[in-house]
């Protein structure tokens, strides 16, 4: 799994809040969730961006740690917010890594989507269709979507990490599931619906 | 089948596993943000940087002269540039010259500009990262381009390294001083080794060095070898500098209890004035005598403001306006 929640080694916040005083403790938030940003930055935009945004997402986070809510004990949100918001900034690499991402399976895979769907579709032969769904999708719904798919957050913590109610969260993730199965071939309305 | 797995499957391919080098991230984070209380505070203050040049150019010259009877060191008169404000564009090159790797000379190793203030009551020694990446103006038969500084001297050799520091920090450049590795191993030599001590053992296959941590006693070419280490640390040339400053340290501490001796001291400037290249302007002799006159000032050590850079944190950029403020100070 990508994530680690912060179970039984002493909240985020605790970790935060002792950084106020002693600016070093930080690095320990570095070493409980870089690895998990990095693997989640590596998908949205590959190895080598990643490294970087992963090290700004940190440096951000320092200078605003002392405006961090100290009642959330789960660091994760705030971090996978400022990761979102860096991560925009590299939206043509990410486009043009997912519509490499399409190319690469279209080259060896003819079948029509809706063969796919029938039998039985891997997530390898959906590839292409998941990345022209990726690509193609608004900014704002596309962070929504990944944060929950790939990043593990729930609804409540995605609407944290963004700044947003939870029922925009909703309803932008609603949006991009249904993007994403029409890529895939599915049409089905009644199916667009949670 | 659910959309949502899927997507979660594809993921996973995509997905790279941190790399080591993520720790230099961690780095940066400790460098910059936890010094200064909730400030981006980068690179600047990591005063104190010097590279091996210095100890020949400035330091230890200055300490041969400064202090001890220079009856033995012979001195001429000044040359002509030797007098008012002065600044000393001082290169390390390694010891690859003439390769054909190295159409021009060598590669850079180390750079540093030094300031010399026209009453000589100040000396600034500032470090250039030779990771830095600049605007290097067009020399050497190529056209302007962005490239790291070092890559200057290889292209053009010293003009266009004088020209390309002329052109970033719009400091006129009056002297070089050039020292090759081999150079500075012979000069450790001839002060009998130098005492370093190692936080920790090195064993770098690329630089043929093995060192258990701790103090050691190093050659001339393990010392070399340990100030040209770039696989360890968070391998930036920032950590290598320090290294460097350490080495350089070690010898000047070592000069002051070797070189007490007429004779010795004799010995070891002649080994000096082989290891140093400098323009036809400043000899070795002007170079003793402006050590000389500096005996006596205040020798600040400083590197130019940097951050990682933007789009590739193994490189340097220099952080504005900070960089532009400090080349102030050398106009």
């Amino acid at each position: 799994m990508i994530t680690q929640p912060a179970v039984a080694r002493g909240a985020d916040a605790e970790l935060i809040n002792a950084s106020l005083t002693e600016p070093e403790a930080f690095a320990n938030l570095f070493d409980r969730y870089s690895a998990m940003l990095y693997r989640y930055a590596s998908r949205r935009l590959g190895p080598e961006p990643a490294e970087d945004v992963v090290g700004e997402t940190f440096l951000v986070a320092f200078s605003r740690r002392t405006s961090y809510d100290l009642s959330c004990p789960d660091a994760r949100p705030w971090l996978f917010g400022i990761l979102t918001k860096l991560i925009s900034r590299h939206r043509r690499t990410e486009a043009a890594r997912y519509r490499a991402l399409m190319r690469v399976a279209a080259d060896r895979d003819v079948e029509s989507p809706a063969d796919r769907v029938a039998a039985g579709v891997s997530a390898q032969a959906a590839g292409p269709g998941l990345a022209s769904a990726l690509a193609a999708l608004p900014a704002k719904d596309r962070d929504v979507l990944l944060l929950i798919a790939w990043g593990d957050l729930t609804y409540e913590e995605a609407a944290r990490a963004l700044g947003i109610p939870i029922g925009t969260v909703r309803s932008r993730l609603n949006r991009g599931r249904r993007k994403v199965r029409a890529a895939l071939g599915d049409t089905n309305p009644l199916l667009g619906e949670e | 089948m659910d959309d949502l797995k899927l997507l979660r499957d594809f993921g996973r391919q995509l997905e790279h596993e941190p790399p080591p080098t993520l720790v230099r991230q961690r780095d940066r984070l400790l460098r910059s943000g936890t010094r200064g209380p909730g400030r981006r505070r980068l690179g600047w203050m990591t005063a104190g940087l010097v590279a091996a040049a210095t100890a020949l150019a400035v330091a230890v010259p200055a300490l041969l002269v400064g202090g001890h009877n220079t009856a033995g060191v012979a001195t001429g008169p000044l040359g002509a540039k030797a007098t008012g404000a002065l600044n000393v564009l001082l290169v390390g090159t390694d010891s690859q010259a003439g390769t054909e790797r190295f159409r021009n000379g060598a590669r850079t190793d180390a750079m540093m500009l030094v300031h010399l203030t026209a009453d000589r009551e100040k000396v600034t020694v500032l470090s250039i990262p030779r990771d830095s990446l600049v605007k290097i103006p067009s020399c050497g038969g190529k056209p302007a381009r962005e490239g790291m500084i070092n890559s200057a001297y290889d292209t053009g050799g010293m003009a266009c390294a004088v020209k390309t520091v002329e052109s970033l920090t719009e400091v006129r450049v009056d002297h070089t001083v050039e020292v090759d590795f081999s150079g500075f191993a012979a000069l450790v030599d001839a002060l009998g080794g130098v005492e370093v001590k190692l936080p920790q053992a090195v064993d770098d296959r690329a630089a043929k060095l093995r060192l258990p941590a701790g103090r050691q006693e190093l050659d001339g070419e393990q010392a070399v070898g340990y100030m040209r280490l770039r696989h360890v640390g968070d391998g930036s040339d920032i950590a290598r500098i320090k290294r460097q400053h350490a080495v350089v340290m070690a010898m000047l501490k070592k000069a002051k209890s070797e070189l007490a001796d007429p004779d010795r001291l004799r010995e070891f400037v002649t080994a000096a004035s082989r290891a140093v290249r400098t323009d036809a302007g400043l000899n070795v002799d002007t170079l003793i005598e402006l050590a000389g006159a500096v005996r006596g000032s205040k020798v600040s050590l400083v590197t130019v403001p940097w951050r990682p850079h933007p789009e590739d944190p193994r490189r340097v950029a220099w952080q504005q306006p900070d960089a532009d403020r400090l080349f102030a100070r050398f106009r």
